[in-house]
């Protein structure tokens, strides 16, 4: 399990929550809240995967939130 | 680890993880720079952003192959570079804020079209007239005007020249 940990004053929710449904059929996510981050545990067949999942979420977040807020 | 060229306290490399981790000053680099650097390396490398204290903390991973030292510090220094240009880009945007608003206006009150009447009334016509030691507000007319000749049939100034002429030639 690899444990991802996004910053709530730099990542939108909004967007987190639409970069877990994209990568929803590669791997299986846990999401949990604490008051500075939001948590995210992802679970796929290796540890190499897992990282290259977590990678690509924290990106695809940090896309959109950088999308989000020029608008 | 040090990377040769960037202050220990700043940056740390993490060649197990294939990553750099920079601390970023939001005094000198606002988060809309971060966000403007970081946006164009989420091609690259794996970008996070965290902000464990009062700093920012960036961290650039490798996403194949494990990278040498050198193409982490070549990473990491155009990334420092790149977060430069962006806040310098924002400080420019930031200071001719002022002037891009206004010259928009004007161009949206010019798209408006001609004002309407009751606009005309209120307007104040009193400012004093400019000085127009060339004539180039006036009009063609104005400018060419015919000069008068006594023998004109019809001068512009016909009657005063015609009644000077015939004063001057009596006795």
């Amino acid at each position: 399990m690899t444990e991802l940990r996004l910053h709530r004053e730099l990542y939108q929710a909004a967007a987190l929550e639409q970069a877990l449904g994209l990568f929803a059929p590669h791997g299986t996510f846990v999401r949990k809240e604490e008051p500075s981050h939001w948590v995210v545990e992802i679970t796929a067949r290796t540890l190499e995967r897992e990282r290259r999942i977590a990678g690509e979420l924290g990106n695809y977040a940090l896309g959109l939130t950088v999308k989000g807020r020029k608008r | 680890m040090d990377v040769q060229g960037f202050p220990s306290d700043l940056l740390t490399v993490d060649l197990g993880a294939s990553s750099v981790t920079l601390r970023v000053d939001p005094a000198t680099y606002s988060l809309d720079a971060l966000y403007g650097a970081a946006y164009i390396f989420i091609d690259r490398c794996f970008v996070l952003l965290d902000k464990p204290d009062a700093s920012y903390r960036v961290t650039l991973a490798w996403k194949k192959r494990e990278p040498t030292t050198d193409e982490l510090r070549a990473l990491v220094g155009e990334f420092a570079n790149e977060l430069l240009s962006c806040a310098w880009r924002a400080k420019i945007s930031e200071d001719s804020r002022a002037l891009i608003e206004s010259v928009t206006a004007q161009a949206l009150g010019g798209a408006m079209g001609p004002p309407t009447l009751e606009e005309l009334e209120k307007f104040d016509f009193s400012d004093e007239t400019f000085e127009d030691p060339l004539g180039i507000a006036m009009s063609w007319e104005e400018k060419h005007r015919k000069k008068a000749q006594p023998d004109d049939a019809n001068p512009v100034d016909g009657a005063k020249v015609t009644e000077a002429t015939a004063t001057r030639e009596k006795p």
